[in-house]
């Protein structure tokens, strides 16, 4: 049996899986420590089903805890960028575009340095080892052992990256150094500032982790535990105390995966209604689709891999205005259950409206049946319509897709949707975070720029997907398992016709320990 | 003298990214740095074509190459620069202004930070009035500037003199040194006097499109409550025409690379009329507008697309099912009237096998 976690900003939820089946679940409140919401989430569905420490073969642990450092800008270390990228890139040193406060937070500490490579592979420039030890110098001097590394093209080739890490690691022991190649994708700017934030959650990250280790431990549950990535695959705790960045949108996608497990279905739209707003992101084959475009953490741009999501003002406690034909995006949020019209408050909602029109059972429907019938009529046309459009917007093609619901304000859809081919509403909706950590994979991905005229494109997919592969056993996933996740080939406009960039993703199933 | 500042920068480029009609990359980098510089050398003056004197030697300048390149391989500071001060040592003349290839993308920046550096000022005006791929659509050699001596610089301060016959060498070999260099060069070019500048110039773009961007940054909400605005700016400027093609959603967007161009085709299905679909040719721009068979806009005439909810123009690359968005044609200049000038911007220089029609002109 496995456990998956969820450790939000709020709530911490378990749930307790034998293979798809889930036996036992439970929320608890999040703890500033971590530690005692995930044992009193443990406790509750260890002992519901009587299972014993050593019936738990591994745990999988999702939460936005990194994520909500960076935003509140709490518990990061002061941390030095090194990039090497000169003689060119000198007009936008790293961290050029932080918001002043973040960038205070890590203390300001960029340095430039010679190398890094052009698109063709060749270098910009040599690394120059005394450059680079006065830099190790400057930054020891500074009192700094959080340090992230950056090269132009490092994607394509990391050996710059590598040899200045190496440097450091020789001079400086006990340095957490975080490499850009293995973060973020093309686009230095973004790649360095994601290796930036993953090298100043390293002191959080160890704490975090030696928290999580110590619950289980107290609990004698003594299996490996992971952690889930942003694109639904697990890494094992030992490297999220490495890359604790990996984890920053891990929260939608475990929804969006838990919502796949929970329906049986792998290729869907998935609306996750809350009280406030709603998430729209598509499943394909089980996995998020990625956004491609950058997204802002904290206020500072990365190109993390992260689901894309169509957030929209409209959940349970979205306020009805215009008659109906309007609906949010303010709401009552959490004060719902006092304000909403069925639970004797004065304020029309879209629960009220779900209740009204025989959506569902909730509150005191007699509170509602002044309701004028057309109001409720528009009103439910507009709910409807408003969650048809966002899902019109995400979904791949025109075709009807199934649409599955999740979250608290599910029970708004009860009418048809254009868009849909089926909609489904699954049960343990509320837990479907924790089941997404605990159904997990393990991956690896590689970004290539190619020349199809010097290697053909044949043998450069094959070994992209090679390279994949190692990375995903690596990561301890099973190798007779793999599979090749996404393949995506993009052709570099006003180069020559031959110069790609391909990006091959390959999941596998969990090596067990015998 | 006009000035523009770093905080204009943001506005510039988001009608720069409007009048690009689809093409010109992510402008972030150019953004960013034209933001700095601006910052660190103190605003650039801005100079109106008409009143730059007849001894006045202006140069364009600009970056050529592949955009993707400048993802990894940031801009120094001095690229442009260099690039300028090279040409001034080769050619032994003194330049007193730059202008802007084109005012579409990360080339509308440029010129702006490197007049700036050199304490020159920096035409109001550029040389397409949006933006297109290639040299010799530009409108200082279709009215007589020639494009070289031109000198071409790489981030490392290695240069190379260009001396072509005619634009479209010219465009050839720049390309080609692009590739060669690195991915992405700076170019110093079209060196022509104030008479050649006044003549060939689409004058008062910069300031215009720092006002377009205004307006759409400002209200940062639908396209239809701009649209007004929006009308009433095209109608008082040198573009004239302004009409509103289409509002739908794009079904369906094709494209790939060939002859190292973004080609392919997209369609838009309207919301009130399901059955009424508009297609469009892109080739790095959008360049021909059909509703059914019918042909409603084509380039020189601008096309240009923003997304319906947020009035942001929406770039061909990101194009994809789904989005809101509302499509507008925009009459090009006098400049690209004149039968020299669509010979190489008209849709059969493009590979399309029809007639230019002026947009006033379709019903």
């Amino acid at each position: 049996m496995r456990i998956g976690i969820d450790v939000g900003g709020t709530h911490t939820d378990a749930v307790l899986m034998d293979g798809l089946s889930i036996i036992s679940s439970h929320k608890a409140l999040t703890t500033p420590d971590v530690r005692q919401g995930i044992i009193e989430a443990l406790d509750t569905v260890m002992s519901e089903a009587q299972a014993a420490p050593n019936s738990i073969s591994a745990v999988m642990i999702g939460t936005t805890h990194f994520t909500n450092a960076v935003i509140e800008r709490r518990e990061l270390s002061e941390t030095a960028i090194i990039r090497a990228c000169l003689p060119t890139g000198s007009g936008l040193p790293p961290m050029c575009d932080w918001p002043g406060d973040i960038a205070a937070a890590l203390g300001n500490h960029g340095y430039m340095i010679r190398g890094g490579h052009l698109f063709n592979g060749k270098p910009i420039a040599e690394l120059d080892e005394v450059e680079i030890e006065k830099v190790i110098d400057d930054i020891a001097a500074n009192n700094i052992k959080d340090i992230a590394i950056a090269a132009a093209f490092s994607p394509a080739n990391a050996a710059h990256e590598n040899q200045i890490a190496e440097k450091v690691r020789q001079k400086l022991p006990h340095a957490n150094v975080s490499l850009s190649h293995e973060i973020g994708r093309l686009g230095i700017l973004e790649r360095e500032n994601a290796a930036l934030l993953n090298a100043s959650l390293g002191d959080l990250a160890q704490r975090v982790v030696s928290n999580m280790r110590a619950a289980l431990t107290e609990r004698r549950i003594n299996c490996p535990f992971y952690v889930s990535q942003n694109d639904g695959t697990l890494m094992s705790a030992d490297y999220i105390a490495r890359y604790p960045a990996l984890t920053f949108s891990s929260g939608p996608t475990n929804s969006l995966r838990g919502a796949a497990i929970l329906s049986g279905i792998d290729n869907a739209i998935v609306v996750d209604i809350g009280g406030t707003s709603s998430d729209v992101g598509v499943l394909a084959d089980g996995f998020p689709r990625e956004s491609n475009s950058h997204i802002a953490v904290g206020g500072v741009r990365t190109n993390f891999r992260m689901p894309d999501i169509l957030p929209i003002g409209l959940g349970g406690g979205s306020l009805v205005q215009k008659d109906g034909e309007s609906i949010g995006p303010r709401s009552v949020g959490h004060r719902l259950v006092t304000e909403g019209l069925v639970f004797g408050g004065t304020t029309i909602t879209a629960t009220d409206i779900a209740v009204a029109n025989g959506s569902c059972e909730l509150g005191d429907k007699s509170l509602v049946s002044h309701l004028d019938a057309e109001l409720v009529a528009l009103a439910t046309k507009t709910i409807h319509a408003m969650i048809d459009d966002a899902i019109d917007k995400m979904r791949p093609s025109e075709d009807p897709v199934p649409i599955i619901l999740v979250g608290g304000g599910a029970i708004l859809i009860s009418r048809q949707l254009e868009t849909a081919s089926e909609i489904i509403h699954p049960q343990h909706a509320d837990v479907a975070n924790a089941i997404g950590a605990s159904i997990a994979q393990v991956g690896g991905e590689v970004e290539h720029i190619v020349s199809y005229s010097r290697i053909p494109r044949d043998e450069a997919m094959v070994s992209a997907t090679k390279e994949a592969e190692e990375k995903a056993i690596a990561a301890g996933a099973d190798e007779t398992s793999l599979r090749v996740l996404d393949v995506e080939e993009t052709t570099m406009s006003y180069m020559d016709d031959d110069a790609a960039r391909i990006r091959v993703k390959v999941v596998g199933d969990l090596k067990q320990a015998k | 003298m006009k000035k523009i500042g770093a905080e204009h920068i943001k506005d510039l480029c988001a009608g720069a990214a409007f009048l690009a009609t689809g093409g010109g990359g992510d402008p972030y980098v150019s953004q960013l740095q034209a933001e700095r510089l601006l910052e660190k050398f103190g605003p650039a003056s801005l100079l109106a074509p008409a009143d730059v004197p007849d001894d006045f030697f202006v140069v364009s300048v600009g970056m050529v190459g592949a955009p993707t390149v400048t993802l990894e391989q940031l801009p120094t500071e001095d690229e442009a620069i260099s690039a300028l001060e090279k040409y001034e040592e080769i050619t032994g003349k003194k330049v007193d202004a730059v202008i802007p290839f084109e005012v579409g993308g990360g080339n509308s920046t440029i010129p702006l930070f490197v007049a700036a550096m050199k304490g020159i000022p920096c035409i109001d005006g550029d040389g397409m009035g949006r933006a297109l791929p290639e040299a010799q659509m530009m409108t200082f050699p279709i009215y007589g500037a020639h494009p070289t001596p031109a000198v071409v610089m790489d981030s490392f301060g290695n240069h190379v003199l260009l001396e072509c016959d005619d634009a479209h060498s010219f465009e050839v070999e720049i390309r080609a040194r692009a590739v060669e260099m690195g991915g992405m060069v700076s170019s110093a070019e079209h060196g022509m006097p104030g008479d050649l500048v006044r003549l060939s110039t689409i004058p008062g773009t910069i300031s215009f499109a720092t006002a377009l961007g205004k307006l759409l940054r400002n209200h940062g909400g639908q396209i239809d409550v701009v649209q007004p605005q929006l009308f009433k700016l095209f109608k008082e400027s040198d573009y004239g025409v302004i009409k509103h093609l289409f509002t739908g959603k794009v079904l369906d967007s094709q494209r790939k690379i060939i002859g190292g161009y973004d080609v392919g085709t997209a369609t838009l299905q309207s919301f009130e009329d399901p059955n009424e679909k508009m297609s469009l040719f892109i080739k790095n721009e959008y360049l021909v507008a059909k509703v059914g068979d019918k042909v409603v806009a084509s380039v020189p005439d601008l096309i240009c697309i923003v997304e319906q909810e947020t009035s942001r123009s929406l770039n061909a690359e990101r194009m994809c099912y789904g989005q809101r968005v509302s499509v507008f044609g925009i009459g090009c200049t006098h400049h690209y009237r004149t039968p020299e000038a669509l010979k190489v911007t008209e849709p059969r220089a493009f590979g399309f096998d029809l007639d230019y029609v002026p947009l006033e002109e379709i019903d």
